[in-house]
C-alpha cells in the first residue's frame, strides 16, 4: 500500500511539472491557435538565468531561501520577455500571412538557437542548483517526500490559479479570453488582438521559466534539460486538451503517475510507453483531448 | 593580377614556414570532449598529456625533435570525432593520436587511423570492443591504457559478492550503449558466481525522477546497488535513495568517480565505490611529483578526474618510448615498437614492462585497478591495505 502511495506521490510531482509546461502551450493555443515548440528551451533558459541570479544573490551573503524568493521575480520577468521575443520573431509573421506551418519551423528554430546560446554562455555541463529548502525528506504515514517536491506542487498550482484568476477577473484578462473565443470579433470590439497574442506568449514562457526554477533544485540545470520535459508536456497538452486549463493539469497527473506505475509494476524499460499509447488513443477517439471542446474549423 | 601575385606570395611563404616548422617537430593528435557532460574526463586527460609532453620536450624531446600536440574537441559526438580523425590524419598529418573518452566516438573514429596505419593510444574510453574492432585485420593500430569494461564489471561483481559478502545485488544502468553493455557484462559476471540480480532496471539520460527504479530495488530486498551509468544520473540514484530513507552501498563502474556525481550527490554519494587505476594520493614518489606538478600547472587541489589525468600522462610517455625505439615517425614502425617495447616505462598508474604484444593491446590488466571510495567530496582508497607498501605499484603479469 505504501509503495503505491509513494509511486503516486512521486508521479504527482513529476506530473505537475509537465502540467505547468503544458499550461504554457495551452495559453498561446487559446489566443492564436499556435504553439511554441521551443517551450522546453524557455524552461531551460529560465532555470539557467535563475541559477546565475541565485548564485549572485548567495554571493551577496543572502540566505539561500531569501535568494530563491528574490530570484523568482527576475526569472518571471525574463520569461515574459523571452516569450515576447519568440512571438515577435517567430509567430507574428506566420499569423499575419496565415501560414499553416511557418510558426512551427520558426519556433523550433528559435528553440535550437536558444539552446546553442545557452551552451555558449553556461557551457554544456549539468550544473547543481542550490536548494532553498532542506533536502531531508519528510515522512507522512510511510510516504516520503522532499520539501522541494511539495513546493513544486504548490508553486505549479499557484501559478496556474494566478493566471486563471487574472484572465477571468481583470479587464486585460478579459481581452485575452475574448480573443481566445473569437479573434475576429474581439478585434472588431477594439481589442488589440496582436498585443494579446504577444502577451499570451509572454505568459506562456513565464510559466515555463517558472517550471524551470521549480524543478531545478531536485534535478540538474543545463542546456539540454528542457528537451525531454518539453516533449512530455506536449504529450500532456494533447492528452488533456489544448483548450482546457484543467485538462493540462489532469493530463500531467495522468502521465506522471502512469510513468511511475509502469516503471514499478511492469518494467522501467517501458516507462514511457503507456503515456504515448494513451496519446495515440486520445488522438484517435477524442482528438480535442480528454477535456477539450470539439471545435469546427471553418475553411 | 597584382593582388593575386601578392596572395600567392603570402600563401607560398606560409606554406614554406609551416613545412619548415613541421620538420622540427613531431605532431601528435590529442582528442577528447573538452566541453559537455564528459568534459571533466576530457579536460583532465588533456592536461595529463600536456604535462607529460611538456616534461618530455624539456628533456630534449624525442629523436631530437620537440613533440607538438594538435588538440581537437570532439564534444563527445561521434560525427565530430570522425571529422577530427580525418582532419588530423590528412591535414595535420599527425604521427599518432592520443585520446578518446567516449566509446562511441572511439568506435566511429578509430577506423580512419586503422586505414591510414597511424597508431591510436586510447587512454580513457572503456568499451571492451575498442581494441578488437577488426579481428580479421593483419595489424591493429589501436592500443589502450585504460581498464576496459570486461575488467571493471568482473571487479565490481567480485568486490560486491566475494569481498563484501552481499547476496542480493540490484543492477541500475542507463539506457545508452555504455549502460546496457555494462549491465550485460555485470549480469554475466554475477552468473559466474551463481547469482542473479534481484532487480535489473534502466533509466534514460536526463530522467528527473528515479523513485520507481530505486523503489523496485528496495522492495526486491537488494542489499547492494551495482551501477553502470554516468555522473548526473548516478547522483539522481543516490538522491532518490536518500529521499526514500533507504541506504545500501553503491558499487559501480569508474564513472562513480566523476565530479558531476560527487558534487551533485553531496553527502548522499558518500561511500560509493568504483574501480580506479589511479587515486589522487602520493603513494609513490612518482605519483607525488605528478600530483604536485598537475596542481602547479592547472591550480586547484582536486583533479576533476584523476584517473583520466594519470592515464593521459602515461599514454604520452608510452608513445614517446615507442617513437624513440622505432627511430622513426612511420606509423607502422611505431606500432611494431609498441607491440615489442624494450624499455620499461615508469608511469603514474603502473610500470609498463612490455605492456603490449601483437595480440594483446591492453596495457591495464585486471590486477592493476583498485577500489576507490567517495568520502567527503574526494575519492580515497577503499581498502588502503591493497596499495600499502610494495603493493603500491601493481604491474601487469608477464604473459
Amino acid at each position: 500500500m505504501n509503495i503505491l502511495a509513494q509511486l503516486i506521490v512521486s508521479g504527482v510531482v513529476v506530473g505537475m511539472i509537465y502540467g505547468v509546461i503544458a499550461f504554457g502551450y495551452q495559453l498561446t493555443f487559446a489566443t492564436s491557435k499556435t504553439l511554441n515548440f521551443g517551450q522546453g528551451e524557455a524552461l531551460m533558459l529560465g532555470a539557467l538565468v535563475g541559477l546565475t541570479t541565485i548564485n549572485f544573490l548567495i554571493g551577496q551573503q543572502i540566505g539561500t531561501f531569501a535568494a530563491y524568493l528574490l530570484m523568482l521575480p527576475v526569472v518571471l520577468a525574463f520569461g515574459l520577455m523571452q516569450g515576447a521575443v519568440v512571438e515577435f520573431l517567430g509567430v507574428r509573421q506566420a499569423i499575419r500571412t496565415k501560414s499553416e506551418a511557418g510558426w512551427i519551423m520558426a519556433t523550433i528554430a528559435l528553440g535550437i538557437i536558444f539552446k546553442n546560446l545557452a551552451e555558449n554562455i553556461w557551457g554544456r555541463d549539468a550544473l547543481r542548483f542550490p536548494s532553498p529548502l532542506p533536502e531531508a525528506a519528510l515522512s507522512f504515514a510511510g510516504v516520503r517526500i522532499q520539501p522541494m517536491e511539495i513546493a513544486i506542487v504548490l508553486g505549479a498550482v499557484g501559478l496556474m490559479i494566478a493566471v486563471e484568476v487574472f484572465n477571468r477577473r481583470s479587464i486585460y484578462g478579459k481581452a485575452v479570453v475574448a480573443t481566445a473565443n473569437d479573434r475576429d470579433a474581439a478585434g472588431l470590439m477594439g481589442i488589440n488582438t496582436r498585443l494579446v497574442i504577444t502577451f499570451s506568449y509572454a505568459l506562456s514562457s513565464m510559466a515555463a521559466a517558472f517550471a524551470g526554477v521549480l524543478v531545478a533544485p531536485i534535478t540538474l540545470t543545463g542546456a539540454t534539460m528542457g528537451a525531454v520535459l518539453g516533449l512530455k508536456a506536449f504529450a500532456v497538452a494533447i492528452i488533456g486538451g489544448l483548450s482546457s486549463g484543467v485538462g493540462v493539469v489532469v493530463g500531467g497527473l495522468i502521465l506522471g503517475i502512469t510513468e511511475n506505475l509502469t516503471g514499478y509494476y511492469i518494467s522501467t524499460g517501458y516507462k514511457d510507453v503507456p503515456g504515448l499509447v494513451l496519446l495515440l488513443l486520445v488522438l484517435t477517439f477524442k482528438p480535442s483531448g480528454l477535456f477539450g471542446a470539439a471545435t469546427i474549423k471553418k475553411v | 593580377m597584382k593582388r593575386n601575385l601578392f596572395a600567392f606570395a603570402i600563401l607560398a611563404s606560409t606554406a614554406l614556414t609551416s613545412a619548415a616548422w613541421a620538420a622540427d617537430t613531431i605532431k601528435i593528435g590529442l582528442t577528447g570532449p573538452f566541453t559537455g557532460g564528459s568534459s571533466s574526463m576530457g579536460v583532465s586527460m588533456r592536461d595529463g598529456v600536456k604535462l607529460a609532453v611538456g616534461e618530455i620536450n624539456k628533456a630534449g624531446g624525442v629523436l631530437g625533435k620537440q613533440l607538438q600536440l594538435v588538440e581537437r574537441d570532439d564534444e563527445a559526438k561521434n560525427e565530430v570525432g570522425v571529422q577530427i580523425a580525418q582532419e588530423l590524419i590528412n591535414k595535420e598529418q599527425v604521427v599518432a593520436t592520443l585520446g578518446f573518452i567516449n566509446t562511441g566516438v572511439g568506435q566511429a573514429s578509430q577506423r580512419f587511423y586503422q586505414e591510414a596505419e597511424i597508431p591510436v593510444l586510447n587512454n580513457v574510453a572503456t568499451g571492451s570492443i575498442l581494441t578488437k574492432q577488426w579481428p580479421d585485420a593483419k595489424a591493429n593500430y589501436v592500443f589502450r591504457n585504460a581498464a576496459n569494461d570486461t575488467i571493471q564489471s568482473s571487479m565490481i561483481a567480485e568486490e560486491a559478492v566475494k569481498r563484501q559478502g552481499f547476496k542480493k545485488p540490484a543492477i541500475l544502468a542507463d539506457s545508452t550503449n555504455y549502460g546496457q553493455l555494462g549491465q550485460k557484462d555485470l549480469t554475466e559476471a554475477l552468473a559466474k558466481m551463481d547469482l542473479k540480480p534481484v532487480a535489473t532496471d534502466k533509466f534514460n539520460i536526463g530522467d528527473t525522477d528515479m523513485t520507481a527504479q530505486v523503489l523496485k530495488a528496495k522492495e526486491a530486498g537488494a542489499d547492494v546497488i551495482l551501477t553502470y551509468a554516468i555522473g548526473p544520473e548516478l547522483a539522481q540514484i543516490a538522491n532518490a535513495m536518500a529521499k526514500l530513507g533507504w541506504k545500501v552501498p553503491m558499487i559501480g563502474s569508474w564513472t562513480l568517480s566523476m565530479a558531476s556525481f560527487i558534487d551533485t550527490s553531496g553527502a548522499n554519494g558518500d561511500g560509493a565505490m568504483m574501480p580506479q587505476t589511479f587515486i589522487e594520493a602520493p603513494t609513490t614518489p612518482k605519483r607525488k611529483d605528478f600530483i604536485e606538478a598537475y596542481h602547479k600547472a592547472y591550480g586547484g587541489d582536486r583533479m576533476p578526474s584523476p584517473v583520466s589525468a594519470a592515464q593521459g600522462y602515461d599514454s604520452a610517455y608510452l608513445l614517446a618510448a615507442a617513437i624513440t625505439q622505432a627511430k622513426s615517425t612511420d606509423g607502422k614502425k611505431i606500432k611494431d615498437a609498441l607491440e615489442n617495447l624494450q624499455t620499461k616505462v615508469e608511469g603514474v598508474v603502473t610500470i609498463y614492462d612490455k605492456p603490449y604484444s601483437a595480440t594483446d593491446h591492453e596495457a591495464i590488466s585486471a590486477n592493476i585497478p583498485v577500489f576507490g571510495l567517495v568520502k567527503g567530496g574526494r575519492v580515497v582508497p577503499a581498502h588502503p591495505e591493497d596499495i600499502a607498501g610494495d603493493k603500491a605499484v601493481r604491474v601487469k603479469p608477464k604473459s
